[in-house]
Parts: structure tokens; C-alpha cells; sequence
């Protein structure tokens, strides 16, 4: 922990690619060396690897990984019969057309990730107990991507949401466990991706940005100051701090050479912003629509979703569907009837809007495969039974990315199954070679790839 | 809310590993070098035979506790924590358990006395020389405090600009729990710059402090619902014109004009509007024609009175009676009072609470003195009328009578300010001196600062800006050290403006402003200073302590307790109330979750008993601090702080009115305490139903002082049942006579059950609420949003219970009772609770003598909640890191 400089420390985030391979710092240092070469590509891999990286590996593969914190009803959900030949449940009749695109999973828990509501955020990190006092977070699924396949695309990652309760919830952690906040607005998000700033903005930001860098370069060097001759916790804390100070300062040189390429082109016009959280299922949808095009433009790789349907309020539908709860009530229905018809009708729509989504990245080609076939599509929730806050037999379906699917892998649902192994496997789907993710055991037990 | 708390890794074969023989505690005694041996082995072995080995040697494991196996380790945190039970419970007598021979207490004593001994050496040593605290960021609340007080803007928001804090031992406090990341360095920058540019004087010249009369006959959110439209036919969703006292038909109906205007300043300034329903969509009252031009401080001033307008008289007697329907060309004086909450407004609705008062009978002017931000604007809303919701059928206002229903009419609303106290404000004196200023050429830019001679004004001001900021002397290298960023900034053509706030910036984000600095042992002056100032004030020293510190007179008793009182008293002491209290007690949750619609509907969306809930809450604990009172005060207590809403949701005599108070309770009654009152009933119960066990775990971490062991995660939560067939505690039962369960769950209930007298809200019930059966008719009752109960009452509640030593209670009184009897245990918890906050670090097993020094001073005065306070600051845990 002492020496802070070191370039294997994690540097996740949602902006700008850790892995460099040069930092400023460095570069400054070695200044007289390298001013004779053509500074940017020595600096910047992820410009000049990004564009062998994709020649090479020529299938860009991608991750979505949405969860609805208030999951779905189980006896809705689950199918009622196991493997290949298993009957389609209720909910999953929404999805028939997509029926051997998707694998639905029964019996699968986050080991020891209990808690109810706030097991939320190991959603992707499988972190255990996140309830309980000493609790700290771990890398997210998304941001353990984007720190290793990161630097091949614009954005190492999006860390997306819906009506989040913000500052407090997200899907994405990183290594040190801290909160990437989410976007909020389909429109920030559209923005982000596509909209060039004009020259005079460019410039305006480029300048901020090396006034940041001045503002960092001098606060850390008081964080080295002050590190000296202290306690190995003290010192830790500084460290800490220095750290984020190199990898901010680093990710402002990156952005600053973001601002120089141009953004790509897309036919789709900028989404309007949904005004109130009650239009909760539109912003949703809006949400996949930019999950969708940020994959089609490979502007990224790796999306996070958070629907925060417990900080939703009574959800506007339409006409024919009006409800009287808010969503989170709703969830705790203590078995009113009336209750649970109102979730059902949420609960379809969700699907609806999946089965959707599965058509529009279907929909895209991408070198004689299509965009689905390519994006793995992970939807669940940390809640098993929102009723009851039981955070055991999860609701998980995975769809695309290259799989055999078209199964119910139906586990235990006594002795939960660990879901980690999952993410193992979409890891190793991903190109990157882990075998393990947090309490994993191995890849996901009667999972195959598809083809290489 | 959330399910019980999860286990911690229980069985521990790692440990047992270690040791070769059948006496673990023998073997473990050589085991790591920094573990001074048992001074006695051969008597705690003999110990363990003798009184603990019966049940918890390898054949019968009880509670998975072989200590016929189990080394003694406690270099290793897992192992320590184990023996730490041990211990524990051997001292407080719970082991060996009552029906098991009694060891005499010289034996307890022979077996306690080394095993102490060795996890106060394992402590030690794993502590080091660094001392209990760890080098800590400021939390999120300490530094927009930080921010407010430095700039001098008491009104600046940016709390939640920054990411959510962590949490270790129940507080924002702990430095291993505070992380930084880049995100968080990110959000640094934009807050800091955000602050600083926010106290930047707008214009070269002082504005005059204007005084402006919104009438709310000039808003159309007042006026826009006089009149019925496709939107609304609903008399209880609509406003009305009222001159005077009398209503006004032809303007409702459209026929005359909706204000006399100008042109009669008499006739306009008695044009009121009225409502008979609280602020909620689709009845939204604001004045909105007024946007604070500035941030800063305002003083509103509000015309506004209370009415009754009459019933709605049958006329078709085919047709039903509807009488509560109220007829809005009918309007008679009021008969009482009506409490008026006041909220700032960012559109889209970002509500800020600022404060509240009494619309009387008689017309009268009611002053609030509030902070706003740039472009807020202000609600109001008459927050005991009903809020009318769509249901199975027409809502029926619950507040309705055969002669009418009770109303609101304001008339107008006066603004004065911003009001300046000084100009330049000080924080634009802190970050520009008495530079000249030029109006911007940019229109709504702030004035531009006039340096003739950057290279000599630039490093005067940081320096000073420096001294300020941190809070302690600043060497004359750290100006040297930010120097760079404006002369950067400069360089690349920045105003000079712009290039001081770029070098303040990094100040605001650099170590020294983020982090507290305390060296090991003995803390300095300053670093005093400063854990005073963010314990009693939860902010930055201010110019008196830090004058203290400089001249070093902060350690002498004298000026330590002069200074913890004159913090105390400062008003900026309800920021350490409140901290506090948002994280012991978890009142920032108070609205994680509402109350359900249909099971408690007289609750849902009753903002006002929410939020009087939470005043009560703080001002009670003020009131302890205030009056010394003891600290049993926490379990039970002869008064509440009260107003009309708690009152009545309590069911005690009524008073009148919405400020809290201090009441008197009757003797015999549930309240008093904290363990009964709403907010912490609420934020301990989700809102559909209670849990013992939650309620139980709750109280035990918070008011009792004990941790409770989480359940193993694989045991699923008892599946509350609202339909009514059975109790929770009938649920719990079977789960209570398995022993494996039974072991912890006699210790965890006992409060939940007491607590079951309590619904979701606080509120007392004799029966559980329940829904969804056939044939069940509802209770009587309409809701706050008009709707008719639907629920019906089920099964009794049972609040009996029985304390882990045996001692039995009927319900909730006899409970408390039963925790009075020792004052100590219950001081001994807040002091626990206390030290983490000002401390930032837990109480150890070594910190216990300390404790117990603190509850021995404070003996005298009966654990006065404030003497409490002072001991704590005078004790080596506060003085020392």
C-alpha cells in the first residue's frame, strides 16, 4: 500500500480506460525520451490497441446487466417443469418468440448475500452481507469488464438507471468499493454517446481539463507529503486518496483526447426525457433503446441497469392498466389479491419491454452475426420473493451472447446454486480469461457456448 | 425494510485445526508471540471442564461452540471476537446458564482475569502505537457544514452532490468506512467550485433589500382551480374566493373579476383563496410568481386564517345526501386553529421543509426567517385537511361535519430580502478582500473582480483563504504548493476571478480541508479543537476554539468544559442533534418506506405526523442534552415533546397547535422514552406490518447496547401474513422452540413483543390489522385520502414477554420498568453510541475501563445526559487518537 504509483492497482470507472499503458506522470517524466515519437501513440494504447484489438479479435463481444429490485413473482416466473423441453410459465409466454434465445435459471441465489432491499447493489458484485455493519462492496461485474476490455471503446462502461434513489443505489462498484452513481436521463445518456460539442466547447473543455489536472497535481502532492512518517492505517487512508487522484487525473488526460475524435453518427434522434418517475416503464424502455445503440456504435461494452423500483412511485401505465400503489407497496402485498394483480400487470410489462429488446438487438447485423447474438442480456433481481425480502431463488434470465439456450436450468431450491458462476462464464464469453468472480465455484453448471 | 441482519462466518475449523490436544485453551496459550500465556492455564482449563464442557465440548457443540477444541488465538479477529463472547458471557453470568451449577465467584473470577488479560494484549498489539481512530475524510454532512461555515453561507445544499457515505459501527464516522475514489475526487471539484462561486457577489454595488406582497389572487395555481374543467368537478379539489369573510360567488362562478388589482391596494390586500383539502396533485397552491433572485436569507411573511365552509344541502331526496361535499359559495369563521407547513419548491417538485405555523381564526401575520436557493419558490400547504384519493368509491373528506368542513384562506404572502447583514457577503470578503468590483459584461455573471496587480494580490489572498480553511497553522510552503493552479489559470487566460476559485478549489479538495489529521497519543490544540467542533457542531473549529488552539489552552479541564458548553448552547448544536440522530436511531429513513394505503390509510401521506415524528424525536433528545436529565430517560420518561398531531396519535389529552412542546405524561401511560415514539416505531417496522424480531434486534443495537448474532442466511424470514389467520408471534413460535433458534431469539424478542402494542406508525392498537377475508366487515373509519377503511380487525395483541433472565412482563410498561432497573446499562450504551461519533472509532475491549471512568463521573448526576457529554470529552478516549 505504500507506494500508490503502481500501474496494476484497479482503475475502474464508467469514463476513461484504466489499463494505460504510459500514466501523464510517467510521460512527463520521460519527457526528453519519447518527444522525438508521435506522442499520442505512446501514451494513448487505447486508441492505436483498441483498433488492432478489434481487427484481431473481430467479434466485439458485449454484457447488459439489468436488475429490478423488486424482482417478479415467483410462481409467475418460474417455469413449473426443467431442461430443454420445459413449459413456457405465465410470464415467460411473453417471450415465446425469443423461447431458444434465452435460458431462464431456477434455484440460484448470491451466496450469503442476504439483507433484502440493500442487496440491491451486489446485484454484480455478489459481495456478501450487505446488510450488516462492516460491510464493504466489491467490484461490480460491468466495471471488472471495463477495467480489462475498457480501453477498446469510447466508454469503458455505462452505469445506467431508472428512478434511481441516486447516490444511494447502482449497480456498479468499484474495485474499492464505491458507488459509480447512475445516469438518470435517456437524453444525458444520447448525449454522451453522440452529440459533438462545437470547436469553441472542445476547447473550453480542454481547458478545463488541464485546470483540473493543475488542481490535482497539487492536492496530491500533498497527499505524498503528508504520508510520510505516519501509521500503516493513516498511511492507507492517504494512499487511498492519492489513488483517486492519479486515476481522476488520468481519466481527465484520456477524456481530453475523447474530445478530440469525433462522436459517431446515428440515425435515432435525441430521446425525450420522461418528466415524472410515475412513467417509470418508458423510461425503461427508453433506457434499453440506449443500451442498444451505445452496442450497435461500440461506444462500449459493458452496461450496468438499475431499475430502482423500490424508489418508484404508483407507476402510470395507461388506460386499460391503472394502479393504486406505488410500486414499492405494491411488493408487499401480504397477499391481497388485489395487490398481486397489480404486480402481475407490472410484471408483463417488464417482460414485454425484455421481449422488445430482444427483437431490437436482433434486429441489428454486425459482420454476419447480429447485435444480439453478440450482447448477452442478464435480467434479475437480488430479491427472491419481495414479499418477504428473501434474497434465495432468484429470478434470473440470461438471453443472446452466443449460448446454447433455449432451457430452464432448474438447481436446488432448498440449497441454492451460486449465481457467480454465471458471470464466470459470460467473463469467459467476454474473452477474458477468469475463472473466478467473487463466491464462484466454477462457469455455470449446463451452460455452453454456442460457437467461438 | 430490511430482513435480520446476516451471520457472521460462525464455525470456525481453522482455528480448532491448530491445536493438536484435547485442551485448546492450553495448547492456544504458546500460540502467537504477541499473547502473553494465561497466567493461571490449569484453572481455566479446570473451568471449562467443569462448567462449560458439559454441552460445548466436540460431541455436543452447542451453539457450534466446541471450547474443549477451541484455541485461544486472539491475534486473529475472528478468533478474538469468539473469545470476547466468551467472556462476556461468563462475566454477566448468563454462562453457564441459570439451571447449571453457579461457579463460585472466585472461580469466574480466576477464569476471567488471564483470558481478559490476553484479549486486551491481542488488542493492543494489533493496534499498535497508531491509536483507535483512523485517519478520516470529513462525511458528507461535515462538509457542506465545513462549506457553509467557512463561506459564510449558511444556505448552500451540496450534501447530496457527493456520494453516500460509508458506514462502520452504525456511524458516518469511521475512517475505515470513509472511502474516497476518483468519483468521489470528481464530485470534490464540482462541489467546491459550485460553493465558491455561489458566494461570489452578484453586483459591484449592494442590492437594496426589496419588500415585495405576492397576493394569491395573482397565482394561478391559487386561482386556476376556482373554476371546475374537464380536469375537475370536485368541490374538495377546487379553491375559493373569500373578501374579507365572505365568500365570493360571482368570481368563483366567473361573473367578476378575480382581483381588484392595483388599482384598490384596501380591497386587493383582503382577497383571500381558500382550500378545504391539504397541497397534493391535483391541488398544488404556491406562489410561484416568486423566485428567490439570490441564495440567502429571507423573511416570508404570511396572511392566512382558518374558515369553515358549509355542507352541501340535499336537495333531491331520490338522490343520496352528500353532505360532506362542501359548498364553496358557503363560508363561515373557523372554529380552530390549522397548521400551515412551509416548503420551498425547485420545480419539478424538489420539496424543501422550512418551517410551520398556525393559521388562527382571526386574519393574522405569521413570520418565518428562511434560508432559499437561487429559484425556489414557495409552497404552502394546510397539513391537517384531508388529501382526496381515488378509491373504490368517492372520497369523503374525514374532516367533514353535518355543518361543514374545515378550510384555509391565505391572502398574501411578503418577501423581504435577500436580506445582506454586510456587502460584499463574507464569503466573497474571505475570497476577494475589499478588491474593487465592475459590473459583469455577461448579464447574470457575478461582478468581476479588479486586481491591478494579480502577482501580489493572489498569493495575499490564498494565503489568507488557506488560513482559514484549515484548521490548523499553514506553513508557508503549502502557498508555494497551490500558487501553481493560478498562476495556470492565468497563463491560459482565466479572469482573475476564475483563477482564484481554480486555486480554492484545489484547497477545498486537497487532504488537509478533506481529512482530519490527528498524530498517535495525545492529540494536540488543534486536532481538540477539531474533534470538539465536528462533535458538538458537526463542523469545521470555529474562530474561538481555533484561537484556543493557537495559544494551546484547549487541554486545561476548565476551558475544555467552558467550550463543550458554549457549544452546546450555539444553536449550530442541533447539526450534532440531528447528525446523531439520523444514524443511532436511523432517522434519515423515516420515509424509506409509507405506510400502506389500504391496512393504514389514515396514515398514508400524512407528511405532517411524518415529520412530527422526526421533531419530536430530535427535540426530545435536545431536551435531555438541555436539562442534564438522566440517561434513563432513553427507556422511560415522565414527559414528550409534543404537538396537536402526536398528541392525538398517541391518543393523550389534546393540545393545540404545531410546534412541539414539552408535556407532561399520565402516569400510567405507554409513552415516554424513546422506544415508543413514532419515528423510531416507524423506521423499525416497514408499512404493511411489524416484526418482533426486526423491532427486537433494533432496540437491542441501538437502546440496549448489545449485538445480537444474525440468523444463518440460509433461514428464510417468516413470511408476514396480513390476512389476519394468525399472529406474527404464533409465526415466530415454532420457530422459537427449536433451540438451535430459541438460543438467540429469547434474547432478541422480548422488545419486538412489547413492541407489537405499536402498528406501523406508532400507533397504540389492542389489534392486529387484517385484510382480504370474506365476509369480514370493515372497521369504521375514513382515511387521510377519504377512502373508508377496508381492513378489519383481527387476532389480539399479545406484548408479553419474558427477558432472557427470566423476569416476565405483560406489555410495555412493565418492560420498561424491567430495563429501569439498571441506569447504568442504559448510559453505558448512549456513551458507546457517543464515542463512536465523536471519536470515530468503536469501543474497544481495552476502551472498557475508560467507559466505565465516564458512567462512574457522571454517577453522581444520575448519567445526566449532558454531564455524559462532558466526561466523554474529558476522557483519555477523546483526548487521545
Amino acid at each position: 500500500m505504500k507506494t500508490p504509483a503502481r500501474p496494476s492497482r484497479p482503475v475502474p470507472g464508467s469514463f476513461v480506460s484504466a489499463q494505460r499503458a504510459l500514466s501523464r506522470r510517467q510521460f512527463l517524466r520521460n519527457a526528453g525520451v519519447v518527444m522525438s515519437l508521435p506522442w499520442l501513440d505512446s501514451m494513448l494504447p487505447a486508441f492505436a490497441r483498441g483498433e488492432t484489438l478489434k481487427a484481431a479479435t473481430a467479434k466485439p463481444r458485449r454484457m447488459l446487466g439489468i436488475c429490478n429490485n423488486l424482482g417478479l413473482l415467483p410462481d409467475q416466473f418460474f417455469p413449473k417443469t426443467a431442461g430443454r423441453g420445459y413449459q413456457l410459465s405465465p410470464y415467460l409466454e411473453s417471450l415465446r418468440e425469443h423461447r431458444d434465445d434465452f435460458t431462464v435459471f431456477s434455484g440460484v441465489w448470491h451466496p450469503d448475500v442476504d439483507g433484502g432491499h440493500p442487496a440491491d447493489i451486489c446485484f454484480l458484485t455478489a459481495a456478501p452481507h450487505p446488510g450488516s455493519g462492516g460491510f464493504r462492496n466489491t467490484i461490480s461485474l460491468d466495471q471488472y469488464i471495463a477495467e480489462r476490455i475498457g480501453h477498446e471503446t469510447r466508454f469503458p462502461s455505462l452505469t445506467l438507471g431508472v428512478n434511481v434513489l441516486q447516490g444511494q443505489r447502482s449497480l456498479s462498484w468499484t474495485g474499492s468499493g464505491v458507488l459509480i452513481p447512475c445516469e438518470e436521463k435517456p437524453s444525458d445518456v444520447f448525449r454522451k454517446l453522440f452529440v459533438q460539442g462545437t470547436p469553441a466547447e472542445v476547447e473550453a473543455q480542454m481547458r478545463k481539463l488541464a485546470q483540473g489536472q493543475s488542481i490535482l497535481d497539487a492536492v496530491g502532492s500533498q497527499a505524498k507529503d503528508l504520508q510520510r512518517g505516519i501509521g500503516a492505517r493513516d498511511r492507507d487512508r492517504l494512499d487511498q486518496y492519492f489513488t483517486s487522484v492519479r486515476e481522476l487525473e488520468q481519466r481527465m488526460e484520456m477524456s481530453k483526447e475523447w474530445e478530440k475524435r469525433p462522436k459517431p453518427k446515428v440515425t435515432a434522434s435525441m430521446p425525450l426525457d420522461p418528466a415524472s418517475p410515475k412513467e417509470y416503464m418508458e423510461k425503461v424502455r427508453l433506457m434499453y433503446d440506449m443500451a442498444r445503440l451505445a452496442f450497435q456504435t461500440d461506444s462500449t461494452r459493458s452496461i450496468s441497469l438499475l431499475l430502482d423500483s423500490v424508489n418508484s412511485p404508483t407507476l402510470d401505465l395507461d388506460e386499460e392498466h391503472k394502479l393504486t400503489d406505488a410500486y414499492h407497496n405494491l411488493s408487499h402485498h401480504g397477499r391481497s389479491e388485489a395487490k398481486i394483480a397489480q404486480l402481475k400487470t407490472i410484471d408483463q410489462w417488464h417482460m414485454k419491454l425484455l421481449a422488445n429488446l430482444f427483437k431490437d438487438l436482433k434486429a441489428v447485423n454486425e459482420g454476419g452475426d447480429t447485435l444480439f447474438d453478440r450482447t448477452m442480456v442478464l435480467y434479475g433481481s437480488n430479491l427472491g420473493n419481495a414479499n418477504t425480502h428473501v434474497t434465495t431463488n432468484l429470478p434470473v434470465l440470461f438471453a443472446g451472447g452466443g449460448f446454447r439456450h433455449g432451457q430452464h436450468l432448474a438447481f436446488d431450491t432448498a440449497h441454492n446454486y451460486p449465481l457467480p458462476n454465471l458471470f464466470v462464464s459470460m467473463l469467459q464469453r467476454m474473452g477474458i480469461e477468469s475463472d473466478k468472480f467473487a463466491t464462484s465455484t466454477g462457469t455455470m453448471r449446463g451452460l455452453e457456448m454456442a460457437r467461438a | 425494510m430490511n430482513s435480520v441482519r446476516p451471520h457472521e462466518p460462525y464455525g470456525i475449523p481453522a482455528f480448532k485445526a491448530l491445536v493438536a490436544g484435547a485442551w485448546g485453551l492450553l495448547a492456544a496459550l504458546n500460540v502467537g508471540a504477541a499473547t502473553p500465556p494465561l497466567t493461571q492455564p490449569g484453572a481455566s482449563a479446570a473451568f471449562i471442564e467443569k462448567h462449560c464442557a458439559g454441552c460445548h465440548d466436540s460431541v455436543e457443540k452447542k451453539g457450534d461452540l466446541d471450547l474443549t477444541a477451541l484455541a485461544l488465538n486472539p491475534g486473529d479477529p475472528k478468533n478474538f471476537a469468539r473469545w470476547l463472547k466468551v467472556h462476556d458471557r461468563v462475566e454477566s453470568g448468563e454462562m453457564p446458564p441459570k439451571k447449571k451449577t453457579r461457579p463460585a465467584a472466585g472461580e469466574v473470577r480466576e477464569f476471567l482475569a488471564p483470558l481478559a488479560k490476553s484479549l486486551a494484549a491481542a488488542e493492543q498489539a494489533r493496534a499498535g502505537d497508531e491509536g483507535r481512530a483512523t485517519r478520516r475524510r470529513l462525511n458528507r454532512y461535515e462538509y457542506e457544514n465545513a462549506l457553509r461555515d467557512l463561506l459564510g453561507a449558511p444556505w448552500l445544499q451540496v450534501k447530496d452532490a457527493l456520494p453516500e457515505d460509508g458506514e462502520a459501527h452504525r456511524f458516518n464516522k469511521v475512517g475505515e468506512a470513509l472511502d474516497v475514489s476518483h468519483v468521489q475526487m470528481a464530485r470534490y471539484l464540482g462541489v467546491a467550485d459550485y460553493a465558491l462561486r455561489q458566494v461570489m457577489a452578484r453586483s459591484p454595488e449592494q442590492p437594496a433589500t426589496a419588500m415585495t406582497r405576492y397576493h394569491a389572487r395573482d397565482q394561478r395555481s391559487f386561482t386556476g382551480p376556482m373554476k371546475f374543467s374537464v380536469f375537475n368537478t370536485s368541490p374538495e379539489r377546487a379553491t375559493f374566493p373569500v373578501l374579507g369573510f365572505e365568500p365570493q360567488p360571482e368570481v368563483r362562478a366567473g361573473k367578476a373579476p378575480v382581483t381588484v388589482g392595483a388599482a384598490d391596494p384596501a380591497t386587493r390586500d383582503l382577497e383571500g383563496v381558500g382550500v378545504v383539502a391539504g397541497n397534493y396533485e391535483p391541488l398544488e397552491p404556491k406562489f410561484i410568481s416568486f423566485k428567490a433572485p439570490a441564495a440567502g436569507r429571507y423573511r416570508l411573511r404570511f396572511n392566512a386564517f382558518s374558515v369553515r365552509v358549509g355542507p352541501t344541502v340535499q336537495i333531491d331526496p331520490k338522490k343520496p345526501d352528500r353532505w360532506w361535499i362542501p359548498d364553496l359559495d358557503k363560508v363561515a369563521r373557523g372554529r380552530r386553529s390549522e397548521p400551515i407547513t412551509v416548503y420551498s419548491e425547485t420545480p419539478p417538485r424538489q420539496l424543501r421543509w422550512l418551517g410551520t405555523f398556525d393559521a388562527q381564526v382571526e386574519p393574522g401575520l405569521h413570520e418565518l426567517d428562511v434560508w432559499l436557493l437561487a429559484g425556489e419558490t414557495i409552497r404552502v400547504d394546510a397539513s391537517r385537511l384531508f388529501r382526496s384519493r381515488p378509491g373504490a368509491a368517492r372520497w369523503q373528506n374525514p374532516l367533514a361535519e353535518k355543518d361543514g368542513s374545515p378550510g384555509v384562506v391565505f391572502r398574501w404572502m411578503d418577501v423581504e430580502g435577500p436580506i445582506n447583514d454586510r456587502w460584499p457577503g463574507a464569503g466573497h470578503a474571505l475570497l476577494f478582500g475589499d478588491l474593487p468590483l465592475k459590473k459583469a459584461e455577461k448579464p447574470g455573471a457575478p461582478a468581476e473582480v479588479v486586481s491591478a496587480n494579480p502577482a501580489a494580490d493572489a498569493p495575499r489572498l490564498l494565503k489568507n483563504f488557506l488560513n482559514q480553511a484549515y484548521r490548523r497553522p499553514v506553513p508557508a510552503h503549502e502557498v508555494k504548493r497551490f500558487m501553481p493552479v493560478i498562476e495556470h489559470a492565468l497563463k491560459n487566460n482565466a479572469s482573475f476571478a476564475d483563477a482564484m476559485i481554480a486555486g480554492y478549489t484545489a484547497v477545498l479538495c486537497s487532504p488537509e480541508f478533506v481529512s482530519i489529521e490527528e498524530k498517535p497519543g495525545k492529540l494536540d490544540h488543534h486536532a481538540i479543537a477539531t474533534r470538539l467542533a465536528f462533535f458538538l457542531g458537526n463542523s469545521a473549529p470555529d474562530a474561538e476554539l481555533r484561537a484556543l488552539a493557537d495559544k494551546g489552552g484547549l487541554r486545561r479541564a476548565e476551558t475544555l468544559r467552558a467550550q463543550t458548553e458554549r457549544l452546546l448552547n450555539d444553536p449550530k448544536s442541533k447539526r450534532f442533534t440531528e447528525a446523531f440522530l439520523d444514524y443511532w436511531l436511523d432517522l434519515r429513513r423515516i420515509i424509506a418506506t409509507s405506510p400502506d394505503e389500504a391496512l393504514y390509510n389514515e396514515y398514508y401521506l400524512d407528511d405532517l405526523l411524518a415529520e412530527s415524528a422526526v421533531f419530536e424525536t430530535r427535540a426530545f433528545f435536545a431536551e435531555l442534552l438541555r436539562g442534564d436529565l438522566p440517561a434513563r430517560n432513553v427507556i422511560s420518561s415522565d414527559f414528550a415533546m409534543l404537538n396537536e398531531k402526536l398528541a392525538a396519535h398517541y391518543g393523550l389529552p389534546p393540545v393545540e397547535g404545531v410546534a412541539i412542546r414539552k408535556v407532561a405524561l399520565p402516569a400510567d401511560s405507554v409513552r415516554g422514552g424513546l422506544m415508543t415514539q413514532a419515528s423510531v416505531l416507524k423506521v423499525s417496522a416497514n408499512g404493511t406490518t411489524t416484526s418482533p424480531v426486526l423491532r427486537g434486534v433494533w432496540i437491542m443495537e441501538r437502546i440496549l447496547g448489545e449485538t445480537p448474532t444474525p440468523p444463518p442466511a440460509s433461514v428464510p424470514a417468516v413470511e408476514p401474513d396480513i390476512r389476519g389467520a394468525a399472529t406474527i408471534r404464533d409465526l415466530l413460535a415454532k420457530h422459537r422452540t427449536q433451540e438451535m433458534c430459541a438460543s438467540c431469539h429469547t434474547r432478541i424478542d422480548p422488545a419486538g413483543f412489547a413492541l407489537e402494542s405499536f402498528d406501523v406508525m406508532g400507533g397504540f392498537r389492542t389489534h392486529y390489522r387484517a385484510m382480504g377475508v370474506e365476509g369480514k366487515a370493515p372497521a369504521p373509519g375514513i382515511g387521510f385520502g377519504g377512502q373508508k377503511f377496508t381492513f378489519h380487525y383481527a387476532l389480539p395483541v399479545d406484548a408479553s414477554g419474558e427477558l432472557p433472565d427470566g423476569r416476565t412482563f405483560a406489555d410495555v410498561r412493565e418492560l420498561k420498568r424491567l430495563l429501569l432497573t439498571d441506569e447504568r446499562a442504559i448510559a453505558r450504551n448512549l456513551v458507546k453510541q457517543l464515542v463512536v461519533y465523536a471519536t470515530g472509532a468503536p469501543v474497544r475491549f481495552i476502551d472498557r475501563p475508560a467507559v466505565e471512568k465516564i458512567l462512574d463521573r457522571a454517577a453522581a448526576r444520575g448519567y445526566g445526559v449532558r454531564s455524559l457529554v462532558h466526561e466523554i470529552v474529558q476522557s483519555d478516549l477523546f483526548l487521545n487518537k
